[in-house]
């Protein structure tokens, strides 16, 4: 009798750590890019326990995993990223394109060229780059004109401390493509900034608590900037500039060294269902590309014309591609930019 | 087993381990690195096989074609760099010296807690200290608050995202470095020898120059060096308080094999790094030789 009592005691014991042997999934994604609601309702569903590892930039993530870091089953790339992994044969076939909920899907945003048919990874989130200000130093601003005259004005600005998207405010301006090769566009668009460089006071991505306390007038920034406007609405606001802009966009893909490949596959299943996108929308403040998902989100996001701008703005959003050896064009401009003051 | 045998042996048990770690940890590493810098970059980083001169090319001047292209801002940066480094070590000498002789001179009780206190930042994270400098330094910081505060000043004063603000941080950043040797050598200092020079009728800053001066140099060229070189490849204050637009060379070389994917190119700016501290090392071990011969 006594030995029965240990055995069950031991199995009840081991059971469920053999359990959580078995059933695994590890996600590496963007430090604070999932609601972890969202991690949390699909363990409660499948069982499955979710360990989350962050990184800070496409590049990061790639070279970890070029290094061989092993142990992860999910990443979340930007589309450019996405066709780099594809081609570096980085990336797990999931046939995610043809599980019935991928109707779900709005098809624009099945982006990477190397996957036009959602073989491999599913759209994730995507969002705009625009102005964050401060509503009584800028003013009502429109546009980058706006923004680049507040710094002729003698008030402060900030741009973000990444080439491309600087490089690309001035393509924009110039009527040219975000991806463009052609060194003499680049070199202009390089050129637009320097002679804007006037009141910008930093190549920063740590702007928003200074554009709330009044140190920066307005700072280039991403549309997760919606989240502290909703908690400044007086003091900050949030804007896609008139000229256009840039937009990115997040695919969630499967590794080919995922040890999990099953669980992984549930994982991408189950971010299918509306329910489930609407919940991280809630607290990303991002757009998502499930349609029905739309619907189920809170009014005052799904009607923010810069979360989910109307289709005659979305036209003037811009995705980058990647660029190969082309963005030692790039690379060069950068620099010159950074020491022009 | 013979005296000789035992000696050697002896010998290799005590520089086995440094010298595997140093040919691992360093060697090995800086190899690659010279190796990548005469090779041409992979599409999406890493290296290609192909021999490359264009990466010295760009920076040193006989690179032009579409993608490598020579352009005297790299020399300019590093310039820059040498500079910024070279008066951090001037200013925490500045900061650190005094302060070394007024806690050698302090009862052994408080001198143990003054050092433990001059160590303290090491146990928190350089960025969250950097960034406690940006609420400092930053136009509604505390510092200028407290200048417009006293009547000192109207109107904020810019120190943040300056060269100002890049030496400031700097030097906060590498006190301890500058400290710890200098007070070795302050300590050991004889107060007798300053006692006689005193005697011999020197004034005070005659037994300073005479005196005290060449007894610390150790310790100043010590402390000199140990600062001048992490000073010089730093990226993350310039990042930080010059807000990237202070670039350094760190700056330069972080961006090549980040967002750039340039690894050649990037080996190539860090052997221009090596070069200055080797020849910063040799003009040391110099002046040491001519002060042991002297």
């Amino acid at each position: 009798m006594k030995m029965t009592h240990l055995a069950v005691t031991t199995a009840l014991v081991l059971a469920p750590l053999a359990a959580a042997a078995q059933e695994q999934l590890s996600l590496y994604n963007w430090g604070d890019y999932i609601n972890p609601e969202v991690l949390e309702a699909f363990t409660k569903e499948t069982g499955i326990e979710v360990t989350l590892d962050s990184y800070g930039s496409n590049e990061e993530m790639l070279a970890k995993i070029q290094a061989g870091a092993t142990g992860y089953d999910i990443v979340f790339p930007s589309v450019h990223m996405h066709d780099i992994m594809f081609q570096l044969g980085l990336l797990a076939k999931t046939d995610i394109g043809a599980s019935p909920d991928f109707k779900n899907i709005d098809p624009q945003f099945v982006r990477a060229k190397t996957d036009p048919n959602a073989e491999y990874c599913l759209p994730y989130a995507w969002g705009n780059v625009g102005i964050v200000y401060n509503k009584a130093l800028a003013g009502d601003i429109k546009s980058w004109k706006d923004f680049f005259a507040l710094g002729a004005e003698g008030k402060k600005i900030t741009l973000l401390d990444d080439l491309r998207e600087t490089i690309g405010i001035g393509l924009i301006m110039n009527g040219k493509s975000v991806n463009s090769t052609d060194p003499d566009e680049v070199t202009a668009a390089a050129d637009y900034i320097v002679e804007h460089l006037d009141g910008v006071t930093a190549f920063t991505y740590d702007s928003v608590p200074q554009v709330i306390s009044g140190d920066v007038a307005a700072a280039h920034w991403y549309v997760g900037a919606n989240l502290f406007v909703s908690e400044n609405p007086d003091t900050i606001g949030y804007i896609i500039p008139e000229e256009g802009a840039t937009m990115y966009q997040e695919d969630i893909c499967v590794l080919e060294s995922a040890p999990h490949k099953e669980n992984a596959k549930k994982f991408l299943e189950f971010y299918l269902k509306p329910e489930i996108a609407a919940l991280n929308v809630k607290q990303q403040m991002n757009g998502t590309p499930n349609v029905p998902a739309q619907k189920l989100i809170p009014e005052e996001i799904a009607s923010n014309g810069t979360i989910y701008p109307p289709q005659d703005v979305m036209d003037k959003l811009q995705i980058f591609e990647d660029l190969g050896r082309d963005l030692q064009l790039y690379n060069s401009e950068w620099t010159r930019i950074k020491t022009a003051q | 087993m013979t005296l000789a045998r035992r000696k050697l042996l002896q010998l290799v048990g005590l520089l086995g381990a440094p010298t595997v770690f140093l040919l691992f940890f360093f060697l090995c590493p800086l190899l690659i690195m010279l190796v990548y810098s005469f090779l041409t970059p992979g599409l999406y980083g890493g290296v290609e096989w192909q021999f490359s001169h264009l990466n010295y090319g760009r920076i040193l001047g006989w690179a032009n074609t579409r993608y490598e292209k020579f352009d005297p801002v790299f020399l300019s940066i590093f310039l820059r760099s040498l500079r910024l480094a070279a008066l951090t070590v001037v200013t925490s000498l500045l900061v650190s010296y005094p302060a070394a002789f007024w806690i050698s001179r302090m009862s052994p009780g408080r001198r143990d807690f003054a050092i433990f206190l001059v160590t303290l930042p090491f146990f928190v994270s350089l960025i969250v200290r950097l960034f406690a400098w940006v609420l400092i330094l930053r136009p509604t910081g505390v510092l200028n608050q407290g200048l417009m505060g006293i009547g000192l000043t109207s109107e904020p004063i810019e120190f943040l995202y300056s060269d100002f603000a890049v030496i400031l941080g700097m030097t906060y950043v590498f006190i301890p470095f500058m400290f710890l040797p200098l007070y070795a050598s302050i300590e050991k200092l004889d107060v007798a020898q300053l006692e006689a020079s005193s005697d011999l009728g020197a004034t005070r800053f005659q037994t300073f120059r005479k005196v005290v001066l060449p007894a610390t140099m150790p310790g100043i060229i010590g402390g000199g060096i140990i600062t001048f070189i992490p000073a010089l490849g730093n990226f993350i204050v310039p990042s930080v308080l010059g807000g990237a637009k202070v670039l350094m060379i760190g700056n330069l070389i972080e961006q090549q094999f980040l967002s750039a994917r340039n690894w050649p190119f990037g080996s190539a700016l860090a052997m221009l790094v090596m070069t200055a501290v080797l020849v910063l090392l040799v003009v040391q071990l110099r002046l040491a030789r001519r002060e042991e011969a002297s």
